[in-house]
């Protein structure tokens, strides 16, 4: 089965807006789902600048799935979904 | 050629402010430095006052070339009131105007004759006396000299050569002697050491010198190092031009000397434009900083105005040595001599939401206060070109 390849954003807007809190995704992802997600972080994701309008930063992808305003419980549900559909 | 200075002092033991005062300049536009090294009469608030005064007036008369340096000098030294109790003057001082050519030219009055360094043996350079027209025991010497690459002056006040004296080991103090075989032990040990740690040293030394490590006096001891300049240059921000992208990726990977990428969004265009790929730390975050990336051929690739704005409070703060990106960045950019920033003026929208702190600062700006307190506090030599 292919890992599942979590990045979180690192870039400016993301931080501030909360990416700093995610810590706590490379801590339990993977005493949780162990090598079959890899966590990491980014320099930038370049989605705030895209869709500024609506700005939804903290933002993580979840393989292709782009998680919006980040909390670990959302990133944690999205592994889970598609973890479910594999 | 490099001028890499810097100046180390301690004040008089009991007292709350430096007798001696140092002040120095750097003037890109005509690739020269002044430097003046001034002692006040006594210790503490009147002599700080006093030297101040005195190496302060003297910067701004040679500066833009409004007086020549020897007149300048002049005019000071005739004009310097005579203390009451002491009957002599109010300061002494040591000016330096040298160009990266290595022409350099030096005035002293009173202070310790400064000590020049080749190939770790001590030049001894002609001089000119000049005779004060308004007190008789008044002159100053005048030198003109020529510079080479690995040169090395040594300027300091009188505390640094009559620390230690009267006590048992060195009745007359440590001496101008003393101080070069100091300095030429420290030399033959570290050839290629920076000014602003050989100036500590000096400090450092004649502390221990002195009964009880209390200084007698006030010491300072401003070192000058002619060498090769290590130069780097910060990439930070887009292009205003998205079709430059490729250009400028192009001048950051050709350029000679050590390099930093400060923004991800930047780190993620050379990366494209390279066709290097970035690895992370297994961190998001050390010390309220997104940590750093990793990238072949760059030497550190951080965010972006957080880190840097961090950097810059630091840097004005004097807060060298702290654990986290905007750390390394200071190191990074205190190792280099001559700091080269190329700027994306690209806008990022999403920075101007009302939902963010008012800290997140234009880049602009950050650059702007970063290239003054670089060059004014830490005597770099800055460039920046916007892009």
């Amino acid at each position: 089965m292919e890992k599942i390849s979590v990045k979180v954003c690192l870039g400016t807007t993301c931080f501030v807006m909360g990416s700093a809190n995610l810590q706590e995704l490379i801590d339990i992802v993977p005493a949780k789902y162990g090598d079959k997600v890899d966590v990491s972080g980014v320099p930038c994701l370049g989605l705030c600048a895209t869709d500024w309008e609506f700005s939804k930063a903290p933002y993580v992808k979840v393989n292709n799935e782009v998680v919006k305003e980040a909390t670990v419980e959302k990133v944690l549900n999205e592994i889970e979904k598609q973890l479910g559909k594999k | 050629m490099f001028i890499d200075i810097d100046c180390s002092q301690v004040k008089k033991y009991n007292q709350n402010a430096f007798g001696d005062y140092f002040v120095s300049k750097r003037y890109p536009d005509e690739a020269k430095l002044i430097a003046v090294l001034s002692d006040g009469l006594g210790s503490g608030i009147k002599a700080n006052i006093l030297s101040c005064m005195t190496a302060t007036m003297l910067l701004r008369f040679v500066e833009n070339q409004q007086i020549p340096i020897r007149k300048a000098a002049e005019i000071v030294m005739n004009s310097l009131p005579v203390c009451k109790v002491r009957k002599i003057s109010y300061s002494t001082f040591s000016i330096i105007d040298v160009n990266d050519e290595g022409n350099a030219k030096i005035i002293e009055e009173g202070n310790p004759e400064f000590i020049w360094i080749r190939d770790n043996e001590v030049m001894t350079p002609p001089f000119e006396t000049i005779q004060s027209k308004t007190f008789k025991n008044r002159c100053m010497k005048s030198y003109k000299i020529r510079l080479q690459l690995g040169d090395r002056l040594i300027f300091c006040s009188d505390g640094v050569t009559q620390c230690g004296l009267g006590n048992g080991r060195l009745k007359l103090g440590l001496r101008r002697e003393g101080l070069i075989n100091l300095l030429q032990a420290k030399l033959q040990e570290e050839p290629d050491i920076s000014s602003s740690e050989l100036s500590a040293y000096i400090i450092r030394q004649a502390k221990n010198i002195e009964t009880d490590r209390l200084p007698k006096d006030d010491i300072s001891a401003c070192v000058l190092y002619f060498r090769e300049p290590r130069t780097s240059l910060v990439f930070t921000g887009p292009p205003f031009n998205q079709k430059k992208d490729a250009e400028y990726a192009k001048i950051f990977d050709e350029f000679k000397g050590k390099k930093a990428i400060c923004g991800g969004t930047t780190a993620n265009l050379i990366s494209r434009e390279l066709n290097r790929p970035i690895t992370m730390d297994k961190e998001i975050s050390i010390g309220k900083l997104p940590s750093c990336s990793y990238m072949d051929g760059v030497d550190l690739v951080t965010e972006g105005i957080l880190t840097l704005t961090e950097a810059w409070e630091q840097l004005e703060e004097g807060n060298l040595d702290i654990d986290n990106a905007a750390g390394k960045l200071i190191k990074f950019l205190l190792d280099s001599d001559c700091i080269n920033f190329m700027v994306g003026a690209k806008l990022n929208q999403a920075h101007y939401n009302p939902a963010l702190p008012v800290e997140i600062e234009i880049r602009k700006n950050i650059i702007k206060k970063m290239a003054a307190v670089l060059q004014d506090k830490y005597f770099k030599k800055v460039s920046v070109q916007y892009m």
